[in-house]
């Protein structure tokens, strides 16, 4: 540790702390533009120079490491002029736009210009004139007038990301930050550099132009699109979402976005959201929907009983409205059917839940199923700077495909698919059959032996299963498809001494923290409540955010349930699926919209602020339980509200005990004809959620994925094309084009593509390639 | 790609420790037979030396002397340093622009000649003087100007 005094207060800081996060930690604020904690020291923008004793001149606070005993002065007359030299040298050819520029009233240029800078400039010479408005791709505008050529965002997309698309070009004056060979970058984090930029260079093109920050109102928010839940500030403006950006939280999150999070805030105006009741097909009045209801629920309960009503509840929902939903079913209508809707069969036990420090402190992170950087994307921005931490990472991908990339390398196992759990309880029995339960699950598993896509050696699963019971800190990130995967996680920690840290991928995005309010989560509620739906035994659902055809991973018998219910309520914030299947959808309230806490997938509990009133006729759902409550002449008191944190645990769950280890059987391979595709489901977090206008552009074209060797057999050239799928449940057609990590054989596909169903043919499907009028004849 | 490009490569690879110093070198090269490095050549340079194509980008868009763009069979310099200024660079250039029919920056439409400004060439001497074919050429009186686009040239 190093003692030194900064402005005459004395601090201790570890060894090769740097000058300006000395004087962060004593609260005092160093003027900086290029330098970030997460991209370190660069010097290039000179604006954080302070007085050092006994240094002859001054030196820049962000690139000089603390020494002992050195004394720093960051005011004063010395430092000031010195800025104030910078400053002028910065704006030489700034063109002074402030008042049309999107950034004025919170930009760093303004705010220390205002601070340190000189009235006027002496400069008298004309200004080079550079592009204003080039963008850099759909959502990203440069000004390169304004850009202070800090190196910011090129650092961060090439340095942090490891998606080399911005650069400098030119040199001297003339230099401009510009994207490689002038195409637009798409990169998922390409919205980052919005924010990271001090200045008024980069700007959103959504928000350009909305706005001036002092018109704003922000709420602090939660992102609602994948289970990593990034924390973010929401800037509304007269009752509009119209900007969100990350918001970091010192020691814990650098508040990285995906552009996904940054840019697809606009589902609550766009033309599909759902702003008045609709009865049987008709538009009516909320005070009629509300009655009709009411009277549909006291006839059910009248003449079939409390059981006959069931909930199933979505991804939209907060943690207060899953209690709500729940003490409703429970205490007014009398049921215990409260089904999660959800697309996967996997059950992750709360005490197997690491958190993002496991991801920081990782010697090993294993992929299993998916590629964290389609599912949670800043969850692959997390591995990334451990691995810029630590290039010892060891980084494992075990699914039908290889799960790495080239950001982060790591060794991919490519199986048959979903053979992922019985994979891993193999190699495990390899390396560890002196224990009891891997002996049994080696047992069970039979003559079970997997087949590689790709060479790998039985050498390499040893290899495999040693660096699984050996790494000093594993993290394994989980899809949650295969169920019995439960089991052989179970059994890994149960043989290792070190951490085991495993982080669910899978959504809806707070079912962590529907269990939390009292819904069980699992599969077999989901599946028990369609299989009485299809018995006939509900008579009255009501889909709360939810949308089975969408989400269940059987779309016929979703169909066949919903079909067999007398009477099925949606609320949500847009017609599900099929609407004729709905008797009344009711209109929602969302995201930004209602205050609520959300759970993410380390078991996190975050807050997330309403910022605007919900649009149209869509309300809370409690305002909609409160009025059916009333319809049932029954009280339905919802004070004092339910406090979802536990004042011991803090903002995580608490853990609760590891269930036992259960069977992981031998998988099935199905039959293959020649030239048959296996389908192989993924989540992509830009499919299958909240539909929104800005993203468009950014919507894959080519959703599916295959390799190029069926590609040139089915005739599918660059970029992509239509493909004809006919599985046993039926026939869909997909775009797809060719992606070299897709083994042959093998067809992946993202859920909740809008027109191309994975849930038609169902996942793991064996399908065969026919032609398109074929489907279309369907 | 050219096939001898790979040998090419090699070789200025081995004249330096780390493949990011071969970078200049490879680049004059490919340039003297292509002319111009277009954004492909880029590409290929960067493929070439394992480096990162932004960076070999960046480089290229650094030096004035690597063209981006094609340019003529005679590409003529005009010095806009100081000693050139005063000594009426800034009419040099008026007139050759006039005969070429050309502004500074741009290519005959034949694609004969290119006029482009350059910074203080160090040939203070010499004011004002221009490069033909990187040759130094002065002092350029207005009677001698015309013998920058008629002269024979060295590529």
């Amino acid at each position: 540790m190093i003692r030194l005094t900064i402005d005459d207060r004395e601090i201790t800081v570890p060894e090769g702390t740097m000058v300006v996060d000395a004087a962060q930690e004593l609260g005092i604020d160093v003027p900086i533009y290029c330098y970030h904690q997460a991209l370190g020291p660069l010097g290039a923008c000179r604006i954080c120079l302070v007085q050092v004793e006994k240094m002859p001149k001054l030196v820049t606070a962000c690139t000089t490491a603390v020494q002992e005993g050195m004394v720093v002065h960051t005011r004063g007359s010395a430092v000031d002029k010195g800025r104030q030299g910078v400053l002028e040298f910065l704006l030489i050819n700034h063109p002074l736009d402030c008042p049309v520029c999107d950034k004025g009233g919170e930009c760093f240029l303004q705010d220390y210009t205002f601070q340190y800078g000189s009235a006027a400039g002496r400069y008298d010479e004309p200004k080079i004139h550079k592009l204003k408005d080039a963008a850099i791709n759909e959502f990203i505008i440069i000004d390169q007038e304004r850009c202070v050529l800090c190196q910011r965002c090129v650092r961060f997309m090439g340095e942090y990301v490891g998606e080399e698309q911005l650069l400098l070009e030119g040199r001297g004056v003339e230099t401009v930050v510009s994207t490689v060979s002038h195409q637009p970058m798409d990169s998922q984090f390409s919205g980052n550099v919005i924010d990271l930029c001090p200045v008024g260079a980069l700007l959103s093109i959504p928000y350009r132009y909305k706005a001036r920050p002092w018109n704003l109102e922000r709420a602090e928010s939660v992102c609602p699109h994948c289970p990593v839940a990034c924390t973010t500030s929401v800037t509304s403006r007269e009752g509009h979402v119209i900007r969100v950006e990350g918001r970091p939280i010192p020691g814990h999150d650098w508040g990285w976005l995906c552009d996904r999070g940054r840019f697809g805030y606009d589902f609550g105006y766009v033309e599909d959201r759902l702003l008045n009741a609709w009865l049987d097909g008709e538009i009516t009045s909320a005070a009629e929907s509300t009655r009709t209801i009411g009277s549909w629920l006291n006839d059910t309960l009248e003449q079939h009983g409390g059981d006959s009503v069931a909930f199933l509840v979505g991804g939209q929902q907060t943690m207060e409205e899953a209690y709500q939903i729940r003490r409703f079913a429970d205490e007014v209508v009398g049921t215990s059917k409260v089904a999660v809707s959800r697309s996967v069969k996997g059950y992750l036990p709360l005490g197997l839940n690491g958190t993002f420090e496991d991801l920081d402190r990782a010697d090993t992170i294993v992929y299993l199923g998916q590629d964290p950087y389609d599912a949670v994307p800043v969850v692959h921005l997390k591995v990334r700077d451990r691995y810029r931490d630590n290039p010892g990472l060891k980084v494992i991908g075990i699914g039908a495909y290889d799960l790495t990339r080239s950001t982060v390398p790591g060794d991919a196992f490519v199986l048959e698919p979903g053979e992922e759990a019985a994979f891993l309880a193999y190699t495990l029995a390899k390396v560890a059959a002196s224990n009891p339960i891997i002996a049994r699950l080696g047992e069970e598993l039979g003559d079970f032996s997997p087949t590689f896509k790709g060479a790998k050696s039985e050498q390499e699963v040893e290899t495999l299963g040693r660096q699984l019971l050996e790494s000093e800190h594993l993290v394994l990130l989980w899809d949650g498809k295969d169920p019995h995967m439960e089991s052989v996680l179970l059994a890994l920690r149960g043989l290792r001494e070190d951490v085991t840290a495993v982080l669910p991928t899978f959504g809806p995005a707070n079912w962590r923290g529907f269990e939390r309010a009292g819904i069980a989560v699992d599969y077999d509620r989901l599946e028990a409540f369609v299989e009485e739906a299809i018995q006939g035994k509900i008579h009255l659902l009501f889909s709360i955010g939810a949308d089975l055809l969408r989400d269940y991973p059987d779309r016929e018998r979703a169909k066949a349930a919903l079909a067999a219910i007398d009477r099925v309520v949606s609320v949500g914030l847009f017609f599900p699926e099929q609407r004729e299947l709905y008797h009344a959808v009711i209109p929602g309230a969302g995201w930004s919209e209602v205050d609520g806490t959300y759970t993410n997938m380390e078991g996190r509990m975050q807050v997330a602020k309403a910022t605007v009133q919900p649009p149209g006729q869509s309300r809370p759902v409690r305002t909609y339980l409160g009025s059916w409550a009333h319809a049932l002449k029954k009280s339905f008191v919802l004070e004092p509200e339910w406090d979802p944190f536990d004042h011991n645990a803090g903002d995580l769950i608490a853990k609760d005990a590891l269930p036992e280890v259960q069977s992981v059987p031998k998988p099935a391979r199905p039959a293959m004809k020649d030239g048959a595709l296996r389908l192989v489901g993924t989540a992509l977090v830009m499919e299958g959620g909240m539909p929104s206008e800005i993203l468009q552009p950014r919507i894959p074209k080519y959703p599916g994925r295959i390799s190029l060797a069926d590609a040139s057999r089915l005739g599918i050239g660059e970029p992509g094309g239509e493909l004809g799928l006919r599985g046993q449940q039926g026939m869909i057609s997909v775009m797809v084009a060719v992606d070299e990590r897709i083994p042959q054989g093998v067809l992946v596909l993202p859920y909740g593509v809008v027109g191309s169903p994975l849930n038609q043919l169902g996942d793991g499907a064996v399908v065969e390639a026919v032609s398109l009028e074929e489907v279309s004849l369907r | 790609m050219k096939p001898e490009w790979e040998l090419w490569a090699q070789e200025a690879k081995a004249e330096f420790p780390k493949a990011n110093s071969a970078l200049l070198p490879l680049l004059h090269r490919i340039q003297s037979q292509e002319h111009y490095l277009s954004e492909d050549t880029i590409r290929d340079v960067a493929v070439l030396l394992k480096l990162p194509v932004p960076y070999v980008e960046s480089v290229a868009s650094f030096y004035s002397l690597y063209y981006k763009n094609p340019v003529g069979k005679r590409i003529i310099h005009v010095c806009m340093g100081l000693s050139c200024a005063l000594n009426g660079s800034d009419e040099l250039m008026h007139h050759l622009e006039g005969k070429l029919g050309i502004q500074e920056g741009q290519t005959t439409p034949d694609g004969e000649v290119s006029l482009l400004e350059a910074e203080c060439l160090a040939a203070c001497n010499l004011a004002p003087v221009a490069q033909v074919n990187l040759r130094f050429v002065g002092p350029v009186t207005e009677d001698t100007a015309d013998q920058l686009l008629t002269g024979e040239v060295k590529s």
